[in-house]
C-alpha cells in the first residue's frame, strides 16, 4: 500500500504488538520500545496464529469469541464453541469488532474542550481534572451502558463512593419485557427462552435473530428447533406488521396491525382457557376475550387466529416477544399478554424460565431518564459522566437530552470515538476497546465467561479501560476498590465466581489459566455446554401471579394525523447506531432490504402507489409532528399497507467519518420523528408511537442494493436457484425424489413448441453419471473440497459475509461504487420472495441462499481466461492467480453464478486507512487494481491444515478445515470437507435427498457446492422443466 | 491486368473520363495543397485524438473503474466499439480482395478508400482490447512469446484466438493495401516536388512501370488477394466466437459466425459509403465515383442487411424454441427490458431503414444512400451494444442482474476512436491517391491514335504509371 506502512513501521508494530501479547494482562502497561525477535516472545511464532478466547463486547449479549492473532495483532474473530450461549456462532457486528479496534477515528489521547474545539492532554491531567470535579461538592450523574458483572460492580461501587447517581442507558434492552416479568412473576429480570426445546414457535414481532436479547444464541437454538432433522421440523409463525429478518424466516405470517399483540395473545389464551387450561390469575380476564374481536383489532382474518389457537392447544408452542417491535404506549401490557399466553400454554418452566434474581444490569426506564434530564436542566448535577452510551444520538431530540446535558457545568464522556455525546463534553477520555480490556459475563445461570485482552492496546490510541479509569480516579480521591487494576479486579471476581460454581481449585493458577484458555467455566456437574435451560435447572417453578399494578390491556394510541404507522426498529447491522462507523457493516447489505450505506423507508408498493410514489428509490418526505426526513423509498412486500418502517443507525453527526457522512451518505436518524413518549407501566421508550405522512419529493436516488434489477420483482423467474421441497414430499425414497428434481434424474427431450418432456427409459440418468461430475477429474489420491449449505437452516443473517470479508482482506468500496454494483463481497446472501402476502395471513416462503464461488469441476471461467489466471487445482479448487490476471473480465462474464468480483480501483490503498489495514490477514494476498478475485474456499486454511497434517505425518481430519463463513455461522448451516471421503460430514450431507446443485442440471457446471433444499410445510411447485 | 478483357467482363467504363492524363491530374490534385475544410477536420481529429489519449491516460492512472463497467456487465462500450471497428474493417478486404478475385467491375474506384479504411479501422480496433483490460501493462501476456518460465497463453481461450485473428488481419490487409498503392505512389512521385517527392520516392520502392514489374505486381496482388479472402470470413468468425464460445444466454449461439461476418460486411460497406460520399464531393471525384458504383454498394448492403435481419429473427425464434428460461428471459429482456431502446434502435436502423434499398431510386440517390449508411453505422454499433450489454445484464442468476451506464471516460474514448480513425483517414487523403490511378486507367478508353486530344495525353504520358 502506497503511503501506508513502511518496513520500519511494520517491524516496530510487530515487535511492540508481539511483546504486548506476550505480556497479555498488563493491558495498561504500554509497550513502546522496539523489541527485536532476538528476544522472541514465548507465545509468538512468526507465521503461526495464536488464538485467545474472550467475550464479545459489541452488544450486551456477550457471546463467546475466539480471536486469531498473528504476530501480536488481532486479525480475525470467530465464535467460541465452548460458550454455553453462542455455541460457536457469531454475528456480523461481532466480527466487525476488529474494525472498532483498529478504527482510524478512535481517540488518540484524552481531550479537553477549549474555545472552538478540543486539545489533547495527558492521562494524568485528565484524571486529575476528573478527580477534582468528582471530589467537589456537586452531585454527579453517571449515564452508562450495560456492563459485565465485574465492571458493573466496580462502577456501582465507584458511583456510591463519589456519591453520584447511576442511570443505565441501552436502547436495545427490553425494558418492557423486564417490567412485564416483574408484574407477572415478581422479579425484575428477563426470562430465559429455550427455543431449541419448543416444538413450535410464535413471535409477536420480536426480532430474535437480529437484535433481541441474544440473537446469536437464539439463531443456534432456532436452527435446532426449525431446521429439518430426521424429517421433522418445528413450525414458526410470525405475528406482526412488518417482516424483519426474523419474520422472513417464518413459515406463516399473520400480518397484524402494530399494537394488536395483546389482543391476539389474550384471545388465544382465552381459547386455551375455554379448552380447560389455566392462565393463573388472568384466567377470568382472558376467558372473555374473543378471537373475532382480536382479529378485528389486528386487521386479519379470524380463521388465521383460530388456526394459531389450535396450534397452541396442541402444546409445545413457545410465544416470544413482542420485543422492540412492540415498544409502543402499551408495551408492558403487550409483553405481559404474551407471558400470560405462555403461562396458559404451559410453557413457564418448560421453554421459558424466570430467573430467581433480578438482572444486575438493566436499562433504566425512560421515566428515570426524564427525571434526570429535568434535574440536569435545573442544575442539580455539577458533573455528568457518560460511558459506553451515546444518548445525544440515540434519544429522540424531543427528549431534550442535548439541552439538559449542555446545562451541566462539567461533562465527561468516556468514549472510543468522538460521538455526538462526546462532542458536547468538556473532557473526553478514550476508552479501550473490549478486545484490549478485561471483563467478564454471566451468559447463563451456572456459567461464567471471562474477557481478556487479545493484544496490547493499539499503540496509536492512548486508551484505557473504563474500569481502570475508575480505579485510577478512585485512587486520586482516596477510594480503594480492592484492586490495583481492572485485571486484578476481574481476576478476583472470577475467582469468587469459580468458587461459587464449585470449579475445583487445587491450583488457583491452573484454574485461572484454564478459564482464560477456554474462555468459559460452568458449574461443576452441570451440563453447562448444553442449553442454558438445563444449566439453570430452577428448583421451584415460578407461577404467574396477580398484578401488583393496574395492568390494562388497551390498544396503544398512535399520535399524529398521518395515515401510516411509523415502525422504528433496531438495525441488524448497527444496533441502535453504535456500529454505524464500521465500513464492513455499512457495506454489508441489510439482511432485509439488501441496501448498503444508505437509509431507506420501507413501504408496501400498494401504499406507495396510493401516496403517488411510482418508483423505488424516489426520495420521499416522511413527516410527523416532531420532524420530517427525506430519504429514498424501498418497496417491500413484507410490510402492511398501513405502516412504514425506518431502521435506526443512520444520520450520525459525529461518530467518525464513516458514520457521519464525510465519505458517503450517512442516512437519516428516525428518532427525529418520534416524540419522547414512553410506556407508562414499564417506562420503555416508545419506538412505535406516531403516524406519519409520506409524500414524494420528485427526486430520485439509486439505491445501493445488491439485489439485481427489479424487473424480476424479487422472484427467481423460473431459474431454480433457491429451491424448496414440501415436507410431505420428503422421505419417499429416491425414485420419487428423482421426479421432483426434474434434472439429471430424468432423461428429457425437446418437444414441439419449446420446452422439454421426460422420456421413458430403462435406467435413470443418475445411473450414468458424467465423468468427474461429483469428484472432479483428478485421481483418487487428491481430495475434492466441497461444501454443503443447508437452506433450511440458513436464516440470512449475513454473518458469513462479514467473516469472509475479514478473513480474506476484501476491501469495501463505498456508497457510490456499490450503487454501481461494484461491491467486492466474495459471498453474498440472495433473498428470493416466493410467497409473501401482507394483505392476509397465510403461508410465507422467503428463501435465503448464500452464493459463493461454486468451485465447478466443469468451470466456465477457466477455459476462457487467456492467460491461465483461472485454473483448476488437483484438489478441486477453482483457483485464481492474481499475479497472472490481466483483467479481461471474460471469466466473470462467463460465470453463471456471478461470483467473481473485479478490482475496479485501488480499493485497498484508497479506502483502507491506517490502522484499519492492521487487521489484514497475513496469509492472504492484498489484491491491487485491475485483477479479478473470488472465493477461494479459504485456501489459506486448507493449506495450513494440509501442512500441519503432513508435518504430523497424517491425513487431514474431517472437520479440521473450517472456512471463515462456516466458522461464524450460528445455525451451522455450512459443512465443508473432502467429498471424496465417503465418511466425511460433507459427503454424507451431499448425499441427502434434499441435495441439489444450482444450475447444474441446465449447464453442467458440476459445482462443488451442494445446497440442501429448504423444507416447507406448504406444497411448493418447483416447476422443473 | 488484361485491359483488353475489360469490355467482355462488363466493366463500368467511365464515359466522363477521357484520357489517362485526366486521371492523373484529377486524382493527384487531391494531394496538392489542402483546403480550409481539410484543416478544420484535421484539427478536430487531432483534438479528438487528444481526448482519446487523455481519457485513456486517466483510466490507466486511476483504474478501469472510471468506466461504467460493473458486475455483471464486465464488457461494455469498449468491446462494443472493438467489434464495431473490426466489422468496419471487413468491407475493405471484401471489396479489394474478394471482388477482385470475382472480377467485380465496380470495385476499381472505391477499393483504395475502403482498403485504407480497413487498415485504419483495424488500427483503431486493435487498441480497444488494450484499453479494455484491467492491467494494460501486462497485456503482452496474451501473446505467446518464449520465456524462461514456460508460461504460455491459454490456447483454449477465444481471446487468444482474437489476438491472432486481429494481428493477422492487420498484417495482411496492411501489406495488401501498401502493395496496391505502389504504382500510384510512383505516379505521385513523378508529379511531386521537394520533400514530398523524397517521401514518394522512398515509399514507391523505385517503381518504374516496366512490364516485368507489372508482371510481378499482378502475381503478388492475386496471391495476396487469395490470402486475404479467407480472412474476411475467418477474422470476424473468430471475433464472434469471443461470444459464441461462452455460456452467456444471448451469446452462446451457433449462428454467430455467419451472422457476424454478414454484419461486418454490412457495416463496412455502409462506412465506405459514409466516407466516400463527402470525399467524392470535396475532391471533385464525381467522374470516378459514379452513381453506378454506389448502386452496387447499395445492393451489397441490401444482401448483407437481409442476412443480418434474418439472423435477428432466428435468434428470437431459437430462444423461444429452446424452452430454457434463461435463454427466453435474455431475449425477452432484449426486446422489452431496460435496454429496449437500444434493441429497437438496432432493429430500426439495421432492419427497417435498409428496406428502402429495395427501391432503385433510393439506391441511385447519393444523398439517400449517405443518410441510410449513417443509420446503418449507428445500428451496427448498437447491435454489438445490444448483444454485449443486454446479454450480460440479464444472465442466469436473477439476483445478479444489473445495469450498466457508460461513463464520460468511455464516451471520450468512443468519440476519440472516431477521431483517431479520422486522423489517419485524413492523412491518407492527403498523402495517397484516394482512388487507384492505375486501375482507373484500366477502365478509361485506351489512348488510341487519332482519338486522344494530343495536349493532355502528351503531358501525362511520361508518368510511367500505366502501360
Amino acid at each position: 500500500m502506497s503511503g501506508g506502512m513502511e518496513r520500519r513501521g511494520f517491524l516496530k508494530a510487530v515487535g511492540a504488538g508481539g511483546a504486548g501479547a506476550a505480556l497479555a494482562g498488563c493491558a495498561t502497561d504500554k509497550v513502546e520500545s522496539l523489541i527485536p525477535y532476538v528476544t522472541a516472545p514465548e507465545e509468538i511464532t512468526p507465521g503461526v496464529a495464536t488464538w485467545y478466547a474472550s467475550v464479545c463486547g459489541e452488544c450486551a449479549s456477550g457471546c463467546g469469541i475466539r480471536v486469531r492473532t498473528r504476530e501480536g495483532r488481532a486479525v480475525m474473530i470467530e465464535g467460541n464453541p465452548d460458550h454455553p450461549l453462542s455455541k460457536g456462532g457469531l454475528c456480523s457486528r461481532g466480527v466487525a469488532a476488529l474494525q472498532g479496534l483498529y478504527h482510524p477515528d478512535r481517540l488518540a489521547a484524552p481531550r479537553r474542550a477549549v474555545a472552538g474545539g478540543f486539545e489533547d492532554i495527558s492521562w494524568d491531567e485528565a484524571l486529575d481534572a476528573l478527580a477534582e470535579r468528582l471530589g467537589g461538592a456537586s452531585r454527579a450523574l453517571f449515564l452508562t451502558g450495560r456492563q459485565g458483572p465485574a465492571e458493573g460492580d466496580l462502577l456501582n461501587r465507584f458511583v456510591e463512593a463519589v456519591g453520584g447517581t447511576r442511570l443505565t442507558f441501552d436502547p436495545l434492552d427490553d425494558v418492557a419485557l423486564r417490567a412485564a416479568v416483574d408484574i407477572g412473576f415478581g422479579v425484575k429480570a428477563l426470562p430465559r427462552y429455550d427455543i431449541a426445546s419448543a416444538r413450535q414457535l410464535v413471535s409477536f414481532g420480536a426480532d430474535f435473530l437480529e437484535t433481541w436479547l441474544s440473537p446469536t444464541a437464539f439463531a443456534a437454538d432456532f436452527a435446532a428447533m426449525h431446521g429439518l432433522d430426521h424429517g421433522e421440523k418445528g413450525r414458526f409463525v410470525f405475528v406482526g406488521p412488518r417482516l424483519s429478518l426474523t419474520g422472513q424466516n417464518a413459515d406463516e405470517w399473520i400480518p397484524a396491525r402494530p399494537g394488536s399483540e395483546a389482543d391476539i395473545a389474550l384471545a388465544i389464551a382465552g381459547e386455551l382457557v375455554r379448552n380447560g387450561t389455566s392462565a393463573g390469575p388472568y384466567t377470568e380476564l382472558v376467558a372473555g376475550r374473543s378471537l373475532a374481536a382480536a382479529a378485528a383489532a389486528a386487521g386479519v382474518a379470524e380463521g388465521a387466529l383460530a388456526a394459531l389457537a389450535v396450534r397452541f392447544a396442541e402444546g409445545g408452542v413457545l410465544a416470544l416477544g413482542p420485543g422492540l417491535a412492540g415498544s409502543h404506549g402499551a408495551a408492558a401490557a403487550a409483553n405481559l399478554a404474551v407471558l400470560v399466553l405462555n403461562a396458559a400454554a404451559g410453557n413457564v418452566g418448560e421453554t421459558i424460565h424466570i430467573p430467581d434474581a433480578p438482572d444486575r444490569e438493566a436499562a433504566s426506564p425512560h421515566g428515570d431518564l426524564v427525571e434526570a434530564l429535568s434535574m440536569m436542566r435545573d442544575g442539580a448535577y455539577g458533573v455528568a459522566v457518560t460511558a459506553g452510551a451515546n444518548p445525544a444520538y440515540a434519544l429522540p431530540p424531543a427528549a431534550g437530552f442535548r439541552e439538559a446535558f449542555g446545562a451541566v457545568p462539567y461533562k465527561v464522556a468516556l468514549a472510543s470515538v468522538m460521538d455526538e455525546t462526546a462532542a458536547m463534553a468538556d473532557l473526553v477520555l478514550p476508552v479501550a476497546h473490549p478486545l484490549e480490556s478485561w471483563g467478564d459475563s454471566e451468559p447463563a445461570p451456572g456459567a461464567y465467561a471471562v474477557r481478556q485482552p487479545v493484544m496490547s492496546p493499539v499503540p496509536l490510541f492512548d486508551s484505557r479501560a473504563t474500569g481502570d479509569v475508575l480505579i485510577e480516579t478512585g485512587r486520586r480521591l482516596g477510594h480503594d476498590f480492592g484492586a490495583a487494576s481492572l485485571r486484578e479486579h476481574v481476576r478476583a471476581a472470577a475467582e469468587t465466581r469459580l468458587d461459587a460454581l464449585g470449579v475445583s481449585a487445587e491450583d488457583g493458577e491452573v484454574r485461572w489459566h484454564s478459564l482464560l484458555r477456554t474462555g468459559t467455566a460452568a458449574a461443576a456437574g452441570s451440563a453447562a455446554s448444553g442449553s442454558p435451560a438445563s444449566a439453570s435447572a430452577p428448583a421451584a417453578r415460578r407461577a404467574l401471579q396477580a398484578p401488583n399494578t393496574a395492568a390494562g390491556f388497551g390498544a396503544p394510541a398512535l399520535e399524529g394525523a398521518g395515515d401510516l404507522a411509523l415502525l422504528v426498529h433496531p438495525s441488524a447491522r448497527f444496533g441502535d447506531g453504535t456500529h454505524a462507523d464500521r465500513p464492513w457493516l455499512r457495506e454489508l447489505p441489510d439482511p432485509v432490504s439488501k441496501i448498503m450505506w444508505q437509509s431507506w423507508v420501507e413501504m408496501n408498493p400498494a401504499a406507495a402507489e396510493r401516496a403517488g410514489i411510482r418508483r423505488e428509490g424516489e426520495i420521499v418526505r416522511v413527516s410527523s409532528e416532531h420532524g420530517a426526513l427525506e430519504l429514498p423509498v424501498w418497496f417491500s412486500p413484507g410490510i402492511r399497507e398501513d405502516a412504514v418502517a425506518i431502521a435506526m443507525g443512520g444520520g450520525h453527526e459525529n461518530h467518525g467519518d464513516f458514520a457521519s457522512g464525510l465519505a458517503n451518505d450517512n442516512g437519516v436518524n428516525p428518532m427525529t420523528l418520534l416524540p419522547a413518549a414512553a410506556d407508562e407501566q414499564s417506562g420503555a421508550l416508545s419506538l412505535v408511537s406516531v403516524r406519519v405522512t409520506v409524500s414524494p419529493t420528485g427526486a430520485w436516488e439509486r439505491l445501493a442494493s445488491t439485489e439485481g434489477t427489479r424487473d424480476a420483482q424479487h422472484h427467481q423467474d423460473d431459474r431454480r436457484i433457491a429451491l424448496a421441497v414440501a415436507m410431505s414430499a420428503l422421505g419417499h425414497g429416491e425414485e420419487d425424489a428423482g421426479e421432483h428434481e426434474g434434472g439429471h434424474g430424468q432423461l428429457q427431450e425437446l418437444q414441439e413448441g419449446g420446452g422439454f418432456i421426460p422420456v421413458p427409459t430403462e435406467g435413470r440418468a443418475a445411473d450414468f453419471p458424467l465423468p468427474g461430475s461429483d469428484f472432479g477429474e483428478y485421481g483418487q489420491e487428491h481430495p475434492r473440497w466441497a461444501m454443503v449449505v443447508d437452506l433450511d437452516k440458513c436464516t440470512g443473517c449475513s454473518a458469513c459475509v462479514t467473516a469472509c470479508q475479514a478473513e480474506n482482506n476484501i476491501p469495501w468500496v463505498g456508497e457510490r461504487e456499490t450503487q454501481n454494483g461494484r461491491e467486492m463481497h466474495w459471498l453474498r446472501l440472495e433473498r428470493y420472495y416466493e410467497t409473501v402476502d401482507a394483505a392476509e395471513a397465510g403461508p410465507l416462503d422467503v428463501r435465503f441462499l448464500p452464493m459463493l464461488c461454486q468451485h465447478c469441476n466443469n468451470a466456465p471461467c477457466e477455459p476462457v481466461c487467456p492467460v491461465f489466471a483461472a485454473y483448476h487445482t488437483p484438489d478441486g479448487l477453482n483457483a485464481q492467480v492474481y499475479n497472472r490476471c490481466v483483467g479481461t473480465r471474460y471469466c466473470a462474464n462467463n460465470c453463471p453464478y456471478k461470483v467473481r468480483v473485479f478490482n475496479w480501483y485501488r480499493y485497498v490503498s484508497e479506502n483502507v486507512k491506517e490502522p484499519l489495514n492492521w487487521q489484514f490477514n497475513p496469509d492472504v494476498t492484498v489484491r491491487d487494481n485491475g485483477v479479478m478475485e473470488k472465493c477461494t474456499f479459504c485456501v489459506q486454511r486448507i493449506r495450513e491444515a494440509g501442512n500441519r497434517a503432513s508435518v504430523e505425518g497424517r491425513e487431514v481430519r474431517d472437520g479440521e478445515i473450517r472456512t471463515a463463513c462456516q466458522s461464524v455461522c450460528p445455525s451451522e448451516a455450512i459443512v465443508f470437507g473432502n467429498v471424496k471421503d465417503p465418511e466425511s460430514a460433507v459427503a454424507l450431507a451431499a448425499a441427502d435427498e434434499r441435495s441439489y446443485r444450482v444450475l447444474d442440471e441446465l449447464i453442467n457446471t458440476q459445482p462443488a457446492v451442494h445446497y440442501l433444499k429448504k423444507a416447507t410445510f406448504h406444497d411448493v411447485d418447483e416447476g422443473g422443466h | 491486368m488484361a485491359t483488353a478483357d475489360l469490355g467482355k467482363r462488363g466493366a463500368l467504363p467511365n464515359p466522363d473520363v477521357e484520357t489517362y492524363g485526366e486521371v492523373n491530374r484529377d486524382i493527384l490534385k487531391v494531394l496538392s495543397r489542402p483546403g480550409k475544410g481539410w484543416w478544420i477536420l484535421f484539427g478536430l481529429a487531432l483534438a479528438g485524438v487528444g481526448l482519446f489519449l487523455g481519457s485513456w491516460f486517466v483510466q490507466i492512472v486511476r483504474g478501469i473503474g472510471v468506466s461504467g463497467l460493473n458486475a455483471p456487465v464486465g464488457w461494455g462500450v469498449y468491446i462494443t466499439t472493438f467489434v464495431f471497428w473490426v466489422g468496419i474493417a471487413h468491407s475493405g478486404t471484401l471489396i479489394s480482395a474478394i471482388l477482385f478475385l470475382f472480377r467485380a467491375p465496380w470495385r476499381q474506384s472505391i477499393y483504395r478508400a475502403s482498403e485504407a479504411m480497413t487498415v485504419f479501422a483495424v488500427m483503431t480496433a486493435g487498441l480497444f482490447p488494450l484499453i479494455h483490460v484491467g492491467r494494460v501493462w501486462h497485456a503482452y501476456w496474451l501473446v505467446p512469446y518464449p520465456n524462461d518460465r514456460f508460461l504460455w497463453p491459454n490456447f483454449r481461450s477465444p481471446l487468444v484466438w482474437d489476438v491472432f485473428a486481429v494481428t493477422t488481419y492487420f498484417t495482411v490487409s496492411a501489406v495488401f493495401f501498401y502493395l496496391g498503392t505502389i504504382p500510384d505512389l510512383a505516379a505521385a512521385r513523378d508529379q511531386a516536388r521537394g520533400l514530398r517527392q523524397k517521401f514518394y520516392k522512398i515509399v514507391s520502392l523505385g517503381w518504374r512501370g516496366t512490364d516485368r514489374e507489372w508482371h510481378h505486381f499482378s502475381k503478388a496482388y492475386i496471391y495476396l488477394a487469395a490470402l486475404a479472402t479467407p480472412l474476411v470470413l475467418s477474422v470476424h468468425s473468430v471475433v464472434s466466437w469471443d461470444f459464441a464460445m461462452s455460456i452467456v444466454p444471448g451469446w452462446h449461439t451457433t449462428i454467430f459466425a455467419p451472422y457476424f461476418v454478414a454484419g461486418a460486411i454490412f457495416s463496412g460497406v455502409a462506412m465506405v459509403i459514409t466516407l466516400v460520399v463527402p470525399m467524392r464531393k470535396y475532391f471533385g471525384l464525381e467522374k470516378y465515383l459514379t452513381v453506378k458504383h454506389f448502386e452496387a454498394m447499395a445492393k451489397l448492403c441490401l444482401l448483407t442487411g437481409s442476412i443480418v435481419l434474418y439472423a435477428y429473427l432466428v435468434e428470437y425464434f431459437l430462444a423461444w424454441y429452446s424452452g430454457e428460461p434463461p435463454e427466453r428471459g435474455s431475449f425477452w429482456n432484449r426486446a422489452f427490458g431496460h435496454y429496449w431502446w437500444a434493441n429497437w434502435t438496432m432493429l430500426t436502423c439495421n432492419g427497417l431503414v435498409p428496406i428502402m434499398l429495395w427501391f432503385k431510386r433510393v439506391r441511385r440517390s447519393i444523398a439517400a444512400l449517405f443518410v441510410i449508411s449513417i443509420f446503418i453505422n449507428i445500428g451496427m454499433w448498437f447491435e454489438r451494444f445490444v448483444i454485449i450489454v443486454t446479454s450480460l445484464s440479464h444472465e442466469y442468476e436473477p439476483w445478479a442482474w444489473g445495469l450498466y451506464r457508460p461513463s464520460l471516460v468511455e464516451m471520450g474514448i468512443l468519440v476519440g476512436s472516431f477521431a483517431w480513425f479520422g486522423f489517419w483517414f485524413l492523412l491518407f487523403t492527403r498523402l495517397l491517391p484516394p482512388v487507384a490511378i492505375a486501375e482507373m486507367k484500366e477502365v478509361v478508353p485506351p489512348p488510341l491514335r487519332g482519338k486522344a486530344p494530343a495536349d493532355e495525353a502528351g503531358a501525362a504520358a511520361p508518368a510511367g504509371s500505366a502501360t
